[in-house]
């Protein structure tokens, strides 16, 4: 792994011993050599330390390495004004922090490295890159450090933009796995058309066209001792066509995409991947947003319906109890609900159901994708009206529900607990029945004087626990209030104090939060934050414990340093719409974050 | 009295993880130290990065310096608190600073297809001043090697000068200190 580490670097500094060799002459051009190369080389350092404490109230910490640390280092270099290349080393040491995806198994190691040639018209790349085709539906290779998610595509990529209103890209690889990569080879195009650019358009300000490709070439070994089985497609492709209209205060966009047939998993036991190899089953997309907006004033409604949707670079990677941390997806089915700051509000939070999933175990159950919508207001009252008073008032609101797809399940065998290969389901197309998840939140933020403003949040909620999180017959029905006040000091002094309350007669029942925050210049601040599960449930590991955090941070310039000691609930983890399952864990962490 | 709650683990084996742990932040750290002593922000070839408009045309934060010599650039996302205090916080005060110092504010949001949707309405809906620009699948967050949201810049002739992560209420007057030393 050393002598990797040493090539990439030789490769990065190659291009400045070519340059001084041709200027060796002067000492001083070889200081401005050295200067141009700094000039010309950024990067950036992230460490994020973690040391598990035994807790008397949450028990011992059951693993071996109590300290951990994931740690990214990543360089770029620009050469030759067109070119760059770049590396990322990353360290999981002595092993990654808790709940990160397994894969992530070395102390050391060289994650990935890129060049890259770049002008007006042409990009292209070769080794890691990250893409994105239209919304992400249908392709989206990104990175999220604090989920521990990349899954960029190694391999050649690129972009041409022949004429100011069309853009194609094609690219060709293998998804980032771990610290390697998938078994499987990726390729896809796309093409991106402006046509008010060509046809200048009187009414419409926008009309953009989108069409995109992605095949996944795998192998499939067959484990199937049916005799009814068939012939599993090596190539799964997935087409997308998306339209996007504006026209002077209102827009709109619409997308389509459908997915090639492929196999189903089969769960008899779910921690164990298999597939039912009698019957493929193909999936499809639709996504609807429309909005209008002016000053003081936007609203936007999204309508979405996914149908065994979830794509991944390698089929067992769908086994979400073998991946759950979504490691190698190809497309990105992000919850379409409002993102939530507050912890209380985190503690029920919706995560899209895209998958095609026969549960054949405990309640026997098909899930086979979701449809619901969600619409946003936001309004500003205005400075001087009634209730926009001195410095005016904004309001924002959120109505989200969503539902479970009305599948009927035909079984030919008639085996019970949906056991049988020869299993295949009808789905109606526009059905919100099954509801899953909704919720209501309105947002009031206030500037009262010049120095103190604040904000107030309601929040309620309806969570399907039977279906997100397999509770038996569960289900909660909550509401969260939220109130929180900032004063100013001057120079950079400032309090924030917020209170939290969620009432519930479901689940783990009532909870009490709040956060004081002190910040003695822009620079560095202090923290306290604490949940309190204060009544008595059946829920008895988030009962009258106190999950808190206490800790600081300092920030100058490009670096940031946090150090931190708390008590982590157990549950969900959400970032940007990705949630992962984390488990309840006690201790004092340590962030660092440089880039130069 | 937090602390006393807690089993200290077995001291022998702390030291052992801790020892392993410095001795993978030495061999990088070496490298991390050269680097920041030796050099600013020497970010400006990331302005280049394409990013996209309201509209969906592809855009670039150097074309935008191109046409204005004095910028503040403000990574921000819909879902971040902090951010959009941020630019509240300057939306109250951008006239007065437009008038002195003749600075164009510039904020592009990294809210990805999740959230992306409710940058327009939430813009007019604060009825913020700015120039609004979408980095959706966040190449310009990885290009300045952002950590987190948000991140101001101030760029003065297509340079980056000024760098600074976080906001914290007040903060906008030590970002105005610092833009009047660029004028």
């Amino acid at each position: 792994m050393k002598s990797t580490t040493k090539l990439v670097l030789a490769c990065l500094l190659l291009p400045t011993f070519l340059f001084s060799q041709e200027e060796q002459d002067s000492t001083a051009t070889e200081t401005s050599t050295f200067n141009k190369f700094m000039d010309n080389l950024t990067g950036s350092f992230e460490s994020n330390a973690q040391w598990y404490l035994n807790d008397k109230e949450t028990g011992r910490f059951e693993e071996d390495e109590h300290l951990r640390a994931n740690s990214y280092l990543k360089l770029n270099y620009y050469f030759l004004n067109n070119f760059s290349a770049g590396v990322q080393v990353e360290s999981y040491a002595p092993q990654a922090l808790l709940n990160y995806d397994k894969e992530l198994n070395k102390e050391v190691g060289l994650a990935e490295y890129y060049i890259n040639y770049r002008t007006d018209k042409v990009d292209a790349t070769l080794g890691h890159f990250y893409e994105q085709f239209g919304s992400g539906l249908i392709l989206r290779a990104w990175e999220d450090r604090a989920l521990g998610m990349n899954n960029s595509i190694r391999g050649g990529k690129i972009k041409y933009t022949p004429f100011s209103f069309l853009q194609v890209t094609g690219l060709y690889g293998s998804q980032r796995r771990g610290f390697d990569v998938s078994d499987s080879e990726i390729m896809a195009f796309n093409a991106e058309l402006n046509i008010n650019e060509i046809v200048k358009s009187n009414f419409f300000d926008q009309i953009s066209l989108g069409l995109s490709y992605v095949n996944r070439n795998e192998d499939f070994t067959s484990t199937s001792t049916n005799t009814e089985k068939i012939e599993i497609p090596k190539n799964v492709g997935a087409y997308s066509a998306r339209l996007g209209l504006s026209f002077k205060d209102i827009y709109t966009n619409v997308e389509y995409v459908m997915k090639d047939k492929d196999v189903r998993l089969n769960n008899i036991q779910p921690n164990k991947v298999s597939f039912s190899e009698n019957k493929l089953f193909d999936g499809s997309a639709l996504l609807f947003n429309l909005g209008y907006s002016a000053r003081g004033f936007g609203v936007n409604y999204t309508f979405r319906r996914l149908e065994n949707m979830s794509f991944y670079s390698q089929r067992e990677d769908k086994n979400l109890i073998n991946n759950p941390t979504n490691r190698a997806t190809l497309n990105y089915l992000p919850a379409l609900t409002k993102q939530h700051d507050y912890t209380l509000a985190n503690i029920y939070i919706y995560q899209a159901q895209p998958g095609l999933y026969i549960e054949n175990y405990e309640s026997p159950r098909a899930k086979a994708g979701e449809i619901g919508n969600q619409i946003d207001v936001f309004y500003k009252f205005k400075r001087g009206s009634l209730l926009g008073g001195k410095y005016g008032t904004k309001v924002s609101a959120n109505l989200a529900y969503w539902a479970a797809l009305n599948v009927k399940i035909s079984d030919p065998d008639g085996i019970p607990y949906f056991s049988s290969d020869n299993l295949t389901y009808e789905s109606d197309f526009l059905n919100f029945d099954n509801k899953i998840y909704s919720e209501f939140n309105l947002e009031v933020n206030k500037k009262w004087t010049k120095n103190f403003s604040s904000i107030f949040t309601f929040i309620d909620l309806h969570y399907n626990s039977d279906y997100l999180v397999e509770a038996n017959g569960a289900k909660v029905d909550a509401w969260i209030g939220v109130a929180e006040g900032t004063y100013k000091f001057g120079k950079g002094k400032s309090l924030r104090v917020e209170a939290q309350h969620l009432s519930t007669d479901d689940d783990a029942r009532n909870w009490l939060g709040g956060t004081v925050e002190y910040f003695f210049n822009s620079n560095f601040g202090v923290y306290l934050n604490d949940s309190y599960n204060y009544e008595d449930s059946p829920i008895e590991e988030n009962s009258k414990i106190h999950f808190f955090n206490l800790g600081g941070s300092f920030t100058k310039g490009a670096t940031r340093v946090s150090l931190n000691y708390g008590r982590q609930r157990g549950g969900l983890i959400c970032v940007g719409g990705v949630c992962r399952p984390v488990s309840k864990n006690t201790g004092v962490t340590l962030n660092l974050a440089t880039s130069f | 009295m937090l602390l006393n709650l807690i089993i200290l683990p077995n001291i022998a084996q702390l030291n052992k993880s801790l020892l392993q742990y410095l001795k993978i932040m030495k061999k990088i750290s070496l490298i991390v130290i050269l680097m920041i002593t030796s050099l600013s922000f020497s970010q400006s070839q990331a302005l280049e990065t394409s990013i996209k408009t309201l509209k969906g045309e592809t855009t670039s934060l150097s074309e935008f310096t191109a046409k204005n010599d004095l910028v503040i650039v403000s990574l921000w996302a819909t879902w971040c608190v902090p951010c959009k205090n941020e630019l509240d916080a300057i939306n109250e005060v951008y006239q007065d600073w437009q008038d002195e110092t003749n600075v164009k504010l510039v904020a592009v949001s990294i809210d990805d297809s999740r959230t992306v949707n409710r940058v327009k309405p939430l813009v007019n809906g604060k009825d913020w001043d700015y120039t609004i620009l979408l980095d959706t699948n966040n190449d310009l967050k990885r290009a300045l090697n952002t950590a987190t949201v948000p991140l101001t810049l101030i760029v003065k002739n297509g340079e980056i000068v000024y760098r600074h992560s976080g906001y914290t209420p007040g903060a906008e007057d030590a970002l105005y200190e610092e833009l009047k030393k660029h004028i």
